[in-house]
């Protein structure tokens, strides 16, 4: 019985309190923007372990709030209005990575509470297969055809950020007010249609064909059909889009303040902002991607009518806006 | 005294780990602001949203236990009082899904029956078209894994029960005249009525609290333990969510002990 | 004549319902088992190219090296806390078991119903109370380890006490006594060998459902300290159908051999869980 005890010891301590060094961060989701590329290329090249981790931006923003007197991770990665609205509950520090000065002032915060990391447009990732013949949809009005009857998904938006964002951003596509109605009107139409809210990445759910449609940031979708060699289309839709930028924060408390230190100013680096835009995020710095790596990217016009929201609008009325989709869009 | 210390881990753990948590969980959903109110567990009733979720959660679970304790009473007679070959093997296979957690049954169910399961493309090669393709994520595909998870349990536990059952009982009814029908209404349904009313309670209070499945397939099926999930880990009514929480505990409490008082005091009169 | 057959129907519906219940439960383990081993390509595509760069051989040639390459900590720090838990609930269950079913008093009644209890709460429900009233320490692994005890702790006690009430240790002990010896002789000289039975197959059960308890392992699972359970969720929505099979067939090859066990040593009829799925 003793060895037993010992051994177990032994492996629990294997497990968890070896010294070696490491940065939390929430929301490093492997399979979105290259997180898992990028976090396995610090850790050869520094040797300092980040962590998967599969909270979205709500979530993630949820767990520091609950955390605030004994905080566990040291940064986040959030959809931009979920990371200011974080920086406005003072769950982060300020800190101005290396090459700050280079972002434009609309992508970050005064005091480097946030600021972008690269950013993204919403999009129809369709799974051509999975449609079982049905036309490949190319506006918001197409998705409401009843063709598409259980097979729409978008993220929960009281969950994952690009799910706020999308549900946020749908009342500019429809030209509606700030009482937002046009958009919900949209949603709850479209609400038909939908298969799930999903909770987490379903990222491989759509490459397998389990889900013909999904709504969502369109690096996703170039990452599946260029890296993952899926039968699969990114459609910006015709009555236009919505700029997503993604942005990272140092989150106050944080445990390991040296070592973030570092991998926040290495984020902003060529090499990592190589590796997201191989993921088909743009990265926020100008570098050069390479002729292959561009052109499959989808051309600038393709996104001639996107629109950008203010994020500081966003984040003031995101509480409100959550609630209203849960009780009018999700409940239904 | 002796017993006291004795037995003193177990009582401050069972503290500290669980009467603790629970009261903190009871504070959180009726403290609001530094007053007392009830007003969560009044909108847990009232709200369309968090009412349906709850009456879901019931009805799905009371249909599982259902279906589970009347399935399960076959093989659970065969284990009890039944010899065949490999039955010793057939039992333990039995006993597999028991410590699958939820996730792992969901993921089972989406890859058997998902929109590209092994099932529906069974189908299309054989027939040509995929039948019961994404049937996961339906009603049907929610009861199908939680009776999955429930077979292990309700069998066991009517075989248990079962095996007290003497067969030579209805043997002798038999010789004396008795038909099935009779047989089953007279002899065999008073001896089993009672394990087969503890075995629902067993299965039902197992899946209401059941959260993985849900997790991986329930799409646009609204269940409490799911709405608990969205509220920790999104936006969400953290007082709402300890309301449910209280909730979903209480109706546990409440099934298995007044099912198991009943039983009990059956019993004593028997 | 009539009355024979009917019986012989109704056996030949029991065996058929048993087969047919055997092939729902086995089938899909089966697929799985195939998914980590073969390929099964028609089952949809694979995204996991990022984990060692762009070299796709290693992944092809092996699902499991991927799998205890980017989550083998989840696996070594579960396994861990599936002996300890087996561990403490041994400490404490002995002791425990021994004082209450030897007084009879109200106190060791409460308790052993107390000590039960668990079993009938929602581990969801149990989780977010865990989670609540030790806000101050979360992040602490052994918060889950404490988790794990709650739902393992009445499995070991129900074995104890009911070996306790029913074996001869008690003719044993009272034997013992009269030949002068201590309780602390007794228990540790009687007792303790008299349920060596009983503790493996609750050592067995309380492996088995530490390795596979979901709730608190998933909702008190820091990116620190992932638990496997968690680690499995992440390849459920994040991996593909071969990395998840993979994943699957690992908690298998851990779970399975205990469960044989529990069976072969005739300790079947515990394994009557109610702890949430």
């Amino acid at each position: 019985m003793k060895l037993l005890m010992l051994s177990s010891m032994l492996v629990a301590s294997a497990a968890g309190a070896i010294a070696e060094k490491v940065v939390v961060q929430y929301d490093c989701i492997p399979n979105y923007a290259n997180w898992g590329g990028v976090t396995a290329a610090y850790a050869t090249e520094t040797g300092v372990r980040i962590p998967p981790d599969m909270k979205g931006s709500s979530a993630a923003m949820a767990a520091l709030e609950a955390e605030k007197a004994n905080p566990q991770a040291d940064c986040a990665y959030y959809s931009g209005a979920i990371g200011y609205q974080a920086a406005l509950k003072g769950l982060h520090q300020p800190y101005k990575p290396a090459g700050w000065e280079k972002l434009s002032d609309s992508l970050k915060d005064p005091d480097g509470k946030w600021w972008t990391v690269h950013s993204a447009y919403i999009a129809f990732i369709v799974n051509k297969a999975a449609l079982m013949g049905k036309p490949v949809p190319q506006s918001f009005a197409d998705l409401l055809k009843p063709d598409y009857k259980g097979m729409v998904v978008y993220d929960d938006p009281t969950i994952l950020g690009t799910g706020f964002t999308y549900v946020y951003g749908m009342n500019a596509i429809m030209k509606g007010g700030p009482d937002m109605d046009a958009g919900f009107s949209y949603l709850k139409k479209l609400n038909t249609n939908i298969l799930n809210y999903a909770k987490d990445t379903v990222y491989n759910d759509v490459l397998r064909g389990e889900i013909p449609i999904w709504i969502n940031a369109d690096g996703n979708g170039l990452k599946m059909k260029y890296v993952d060699k899926g039968d699969i289309e990114v459609v910006i839709p015709s009555e236009g889009t919505i700029t997503m930028p993604l942005v990272m924060g140092m989150v106050n408390g944080a445990p390991h303040p040296e070592e973030t230190k570092k991998y926040l100013d290495w984020c902003l680096g060529d090499k990592a902002q190589k590796l997201m835009a191989q993921s088909f995020f743009r990265p926020v710095m100008k570098i050069n991607l390479g002729s292959e790596l561009s052109k499959q990217f989808l051309p600038e016009s393709a996104y001639a009518k996107a629109v950008n929201l203010p994020l500081s609008e966003m984040a003031t009325k995101a509480d409100a806006v959550k609630q209203r989709w849960s009780k009018e869009v999700n409940a239904k | 005294m002796r017993g006291l210390l004795l037995s003193l881990p177990l009582a401050l753990m069972i503290g500290l780990l669980l009467l603790y948590p629970l009261t903190t969980l009871f504070w959180g959903s009726v403290a609001s602001a530094g007053a007392i109110s009830i007003h969560s567990y009044i909108e847990l009733f009232r709200d369309d949203y968090y009412r349906t979720a709850l009456l879901h959660s019931f009805l799905l679970s009371a249909v599982v236990a259902f279906i589970s304790t009347f399935l399960c009473l076959a093989p659970a007679w065969l284990f009890a009082n039944e010899e065949f070959a490999g039955k010793r093997l057939v039992r333990a296979l039995y006993t597999l899904p028991m410590s699958f957690s939820g996730i792992i049954v969901g993921f089972l169910a989406v890859i058997m029956l998902g929109r590209i399961g092994v099932v529906p493309q069974l189908f299309e090669k054989a027939t040509g078209s995929n039948y019961l393709s994404g049937s996961a994520y339906q009603l049907v595909g929610l009861v199908l894994a939680y009776l999955y998870f429930e077979i292990p349990r309700a069998t066991l536990t009517l075989e248990s029960a079962l095996r007290k059952f003497d067969p030579q009982l209805s043997l002798a009814a038999r010789s004396l005249g008795a038909g099935i029908t009779q047989r089953i209404r007279l002899v065999i349904l008073p001896l089993i009525w009672r394990p087969l009313v503890s075995t629902f309670a067993v299965t039902l209070t197992v899946s209401l609290g059941s959260f993985g499945v849900a997790l991986i397939i329930s799409k646009r099926f609204s269940l409490l333990p799911l709405e608990i999930y969205r509220a920790i880990t999104g936006y969400g009514n953290k007082s709402m969510m300890a309301a449910m929480a209280i909730t979903l505990v209480l109706l546990a409490f409440i099934i298995n002990y007044s099912v198991r008082n009943w039983t009990l005091g059956a019993t004593e009169k028997a | 004549m009539r009355r024979r057959r009917a019986v012989s129907f109704a056996m030949i519906a029991a065996h058929a319902v048993t087969w047919v219940l055997l092939i729902v439960i086995t089938a899909p383990v089966l697929v799985v088992l195939a998914g980590a081993f073969f390929n099964t390509s028609f089952l949809g595509l694979a995204s996991e190219q990022w984990a060692t760069g762009n070299d796709r051989t290693f992944l092809t040639s092996s699902w499991f090296g991927y799998v205890f390459h980017i989550y083998g900590g989840s696996l070594a720090f579960s396994l861990g806390l599936a002996f300890l838990c087996v561990g403490a609930c041994i400490l404490i269950s002995v002791p425990a078991a021994y004082a209450i079913v030897r007084t009879h008093s109200l106190r060791s009644r409460m308790l052993e119903e107390l000590a039960l209890l668990p079993l009938s709460v929602p581990g969801i429900a149990m989780s977010i109370g865990l989670i609540q009233a030790y806000s101050i320490v979360r992040g602490q692994w052994w918060l889950i380890l404490c988790g794990h005890l709650l739902y393992t702790m009445p499995l070991m006690m129900r074995v104890l006490t009911s070996a306790l009430r029913s074996s001869e240790t008690a003719r044993l002990e009272v034997a013992a006594e009269s030949l002068g010896a201590s309780w602390r002789q007794r228990f540790l000289f009687v007792v303790i060998p008299n349920l060596r039975h009983s503790i493996i197959v609750g050592s067995l059960l309380v492996f088995a459902i530490s390795w596979g308890e979901f709730n608190v392992s998933f909702l008190l699972n820091t990116p620190l300290h992932q638990t496997f359970p968690a680690a499995l969720y992440a390849t459920y929505t994040g991996n593909s159908f071969a990395v998840s099979s993979a994943a699957t067939t690992i908690f298998l090859a851990v779970v399975v051999p205990a469960l044989l066990a529990l069976q072969w040593i005739g300790g079947g009829e515990f394994t009557r869980l109610e702890q949430p799925a």
